[in-house]
């Protein structure tokens, strides 16, 4: 077979548009460029706004992970005011982040995952599902099929806990600087527990064994799709009424060598994003450059030490010790729903340890400082909000998704992506699985296409502290 | 470009490589496709530029649940977040219900459209002959479509996507096309808000739509005309900080100009709704959202003034009250 090129457009299943180009030679992957379809400049948006609107504006980033910017543009708010958060606060806090994370983890599995190892009725909207490497015997594949139905009932009930303390779901409402405007009252918290007591039986009962049979079945793909195992997480679930204390630590994962990450080490590459540095504006400020030649993204390169680096549950659950497996598509999957348990159980427990009262929000009115950086976990991988004041109005607003780690393009040595890196040296068997493979390795990666198309800069940025 | 080079685009693509599994497989679907959905609405969805929380609103659907939405009201056949197919395989289902459903089909938008440098900011998909914008994508599928829904406010007015400064310059469907366009806002939508335009376009037609292209049945009062703190307002008794019982004015309550049902539907299996969780309603359904209703904690009347001229994007307070 000579060299060929794929075009993998759209990649479905995933939030935002992705599109992807492949070279094959002799039926393996040689190269692949991972390409964001869409930007929207939420920078520039940003800019000229009053700084407390950050926490509700910068959310309508992402649709579904909307509360991981509502909570780090929160953490960031808290130390320009720098407001005290009392633990009732912390606990609540934790309880509707978690929620987010349960139903992001359970729709991805099953709205977005499952149709890539199980055959689905054929109907809207599954027609022309291509199913030539299912491998589920009927009465397996039958049974699964039918938890589609009940994960879109888990999934909806991990929003009614959100909305239940949040008012809303995507884009909620009363996780602020300064704490949460609700007040945990007896029966929302009795509530709560009743749906997480569900959402439990379902991950238990459902996802755990589901997840266990397609990696049994698929148990190839232990060896597919894997990344050089290099992790990073920002750490996860906060604590101490600075945000001081990180319940699921943060951690910089090189093969065996673990250290805290530093800020000083994250660098943007923007030799193949259609991004342009401009002379004439402040000195590195980048402007979109949708004609640029030889680029193909609208997503940056991230780099760490001149690394690109993989986030997610993968990473979190390999950095904090809770698995301990491989890099590749199968071990993505597993850790994902691992962590899904995880995160019922300490819902659950959060739950129990929250005490019924007033609202536990405390503002303080004044800015002590006119620049934050702040950082935490999203679903899907490091998640850092940085911003710059004049008064109370942002100069400045820099966002690194995590989106821009897992799926960046090459940088200027050439150098691959997370994504990219997974996918070169994948064997394409038969013609029919081009798509088949291709899409199983992509969406282990749980892309987020409307998130990862920001713009950070690194050299212009003041804050060069230590993280941790 | 013409709407048969559209088509020739997705079909050009399609025959690329090799596609022997779709060539078994498309006739099914065909056969599927003329059989069925006599009496559901077949319906496309395009994602343009939006954060997906539409999507995700729409997943939240109760009473009827997502899996009610798709066995008995609408058949989703083209969704880039729902859809098994993908890469040209998708694009052939895309191709395949504008041919089949012409006139027939729901266009269901989700997400503002840049128009500036020709649309280029947002690419519904790349062939090899070149990217199909979603302006080029909207305004052929547009034409060809029986009724199209915005979902959302940036699909319905521009929304977060067409924020000052507006690189891209982003606008709403309805800005792109010639023809009437159904505005479902909010930052999101409430799901019931678009089961429930669905479900009267399904049952009665098209349901009576305000100034704003919104069905009436929603958006047709104010939430400060439903709030339950507006025996505070009346007496002037204002929250002194977020978190307070009393009514949310004083916070940044964008309710005396936002129509929609919100403070008697509520959210997510109808628990809660912003001022419920002792917080402002920021006034996402609005045609000037985000901008109209910054600073978000300011009142009223200390709002920016950015879009104040555009009396068309600007919805008055409701019956002369602030
Ligand atoms: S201003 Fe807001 S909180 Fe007050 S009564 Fe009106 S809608 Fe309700």
């Amino acid at each position: 077979m000579s060299p060929q090129k794929i075009l993998f457009s759209p990649v479905t299943r995933l939030s935002g548009l992705l599109s992807v180009e492949l070279s094959l030679d002799n039926g393996i992957i040689t190269e692949a460029d991972v390409s964001s379809t869409m930007f929207r400049g939420f920078e520039y948006i940003m800019r000229n706004r009053h700084i407390t609107d950050a926490v509700y504006l910068t959310q309508r980033i992402c649709g579904i992970c909307s509360t991981a910017h509502g909570a780090v543009a929160s953490y960031l708010l808290d130390q320009l005011y720098d407001n005290d958060i009392s633990e009732n606060a912390q606990i609540l806090r934790n309880i509707m982040f978690g929620a987010d994370f349960l139903q992001n983890h359970i729709r991805h599995f099953y709205f977005f995952g499952l149709p890539d190892f199980v055959i689905m009725p054929n109907q809207p909207p599954f027609l022309n599902q291509n199913c030539s490497d299912c491998r589920l015997d009927d009465i397996d594949n039958r049974r699964l099929a039918g938890h589609y139905i009940d994960a879109i009932k888990a999934a909806e009930k991990s929003h009614q806990i959100l909305a239940l303390f949040g008012g809303k779901a995507p884009h909620q409402h009363s996780f602020v600087h300064g704490g949460v405007a609700v007040a945990p009252t007896a029966d929302k918290i009795n509530q709560a527990l009743a749906l997480i007591h569900d959402i439990r039986n379902f991950v238990q009962l459902y996802m755990m064994p589901d997840t266990e049979l397609i990696s049994r079945c698929y148990e190839d793909y232990f060896h597919i799709g894997e990344t050089p195992g290099r992790f990073l997480s920002f750490g996860l679930f906060r604590f101490g009424n600075k945000n001081n204390q990180v319940l699921w630590k943060p951690g910089i994962l090189n093969g065996c060598r673990l250290d805290q990450p530093q800020l000083d080490f994250i660098q943007e590459d923007i030799s193949r994003a259609w991004f342009e540095r401009s002379e004439s504006t402040e000195q590195g400020e980048v402007r979109p450059a949708p004609r640029k030649p030889g680029a193909y993204s609208w997503t940056k390169a991230v780099l760490y030490r001149g690394q690109h680096y993989e986030g997610g549950p993968l990473a979190r659950m390999t950095i904090n010790g809770f698995y301990n497996g491989g890099t590749s598509t199968m071990d993505r999957i597993v850790a994902r729903s691992l962590e899904t348990l995880y995160i019922t159980e300490l819902v659950e427990e959060w739950l129990h340890e929250l005490e019924p009262g007033e609202p536990p929000i405390n503002q303080k009115k004044e800015l002590v400082q006119d620049q934050a950086l702040s950082v935490t976990d999203a679903m899907r991988g490091p998640l850092l909000h940085s911003t710059r004041l004049q008064g109370e109005q942002i100069e400045r607003y820099d966002i690194i998704t995590p989106t821009s780690w897992n799926f960046s393009p090459k940088d200027d040595y050439g150098n691959r992506g997370p994504a990219e890196t997974a996918l070169v040296g994948t064997e394409i068997s038969a013609p029919e699985f081009k798509f088949v493979i291709p899409g199983r390795i992509i969406r282990s990666f749980d892309p987020c296409i409307s998130c990862a198309t920001h713009l950070f800069d690194h050299r212009t940025n003041t804050i060069d502290k230590i993280l941790y | 470009m013409e709407k048969n080079e559209f088509l020739q685009l997705c079909r050009d693509n399609s025959l690329a490589g090799n596609h022997k599994l779709s060539a078994r497989i498309l006739p099914v679907v065909r056969e599927y496709l003329l059989d069925h959905s006599t009496d559901k609405l077949p319906v496309i969805w395009l994602e343009t530029s939006d954060s997906g929380d539409n999507n995700i609103a729409f997943m939240n659907a109760t009473y009827p649940y997502l899996n009610h939405v798709f066995t008995n009201m609408i058949d989703l056949i083209y969704s880039n977040t729902f859809m098994a197919a993908q890469g040209s395989d998708a694009l052939l289902l895309l191709e395949d219900t504008v041919n089949h459903f012409r006139g027939r089909f729901t266009l269901v938008v989700e997400g503002a459209v840049p128009t500036k440098d020709r649309g280029i900011y947002n690419v519904i998909a790349r062939t090899k002959n070149g990217p199909i914008t979603a302006l080029e994508a909207i305004t052929r599928l547009g034409e060809a479509a029986q009724h199209v829904i915005a979902i959302g406010t940036c699909a319905s007015f521009g929304g977060a996507s067409s924020a000052a400064p507006n690189v891209t310059g982003s606008v709403g469907v309805s800005q792109v096309l010639e023809r009437e366009v159904i505005n479902v806002s909010g930052c999101p939508v409430n799901p019931d808000w678009f089961v429930g335009t669905l479900a009267h376009l399904l049952m009665y037609g098209k349901p009576e739509l305000d100034e704003y292209n919104r069905p009436k049945l929603f958006y047709g009062f104010t939430v400060h005309h439903h709030c339950q703190r507006r025996s505070y307002f009346d007496k002037k008794d204002f929250a002194k900080q977020l978190g307070d019982i009393e009514c949310m004015f004083s916070q940044g309550c964008s309710g005396p100009r936002t129509g929609s049902d919100c403070p008697y539907r509520q959210w997510i299996n109808h628990v809660s709704w912003p001022v419920k969780v002792n917080t402002p309603c920021i006034g996402c359904t609005n045609p000037d959202f985000p901008d109209g209703s910054a600073p978000f904690f300011s009142p009223l009347p200390q709002k920016s003034k950015a879009e104040k001229d555009d009396n068309h994007k600007q919805p008055p307070m409701t019956e002369g009250e602030v």
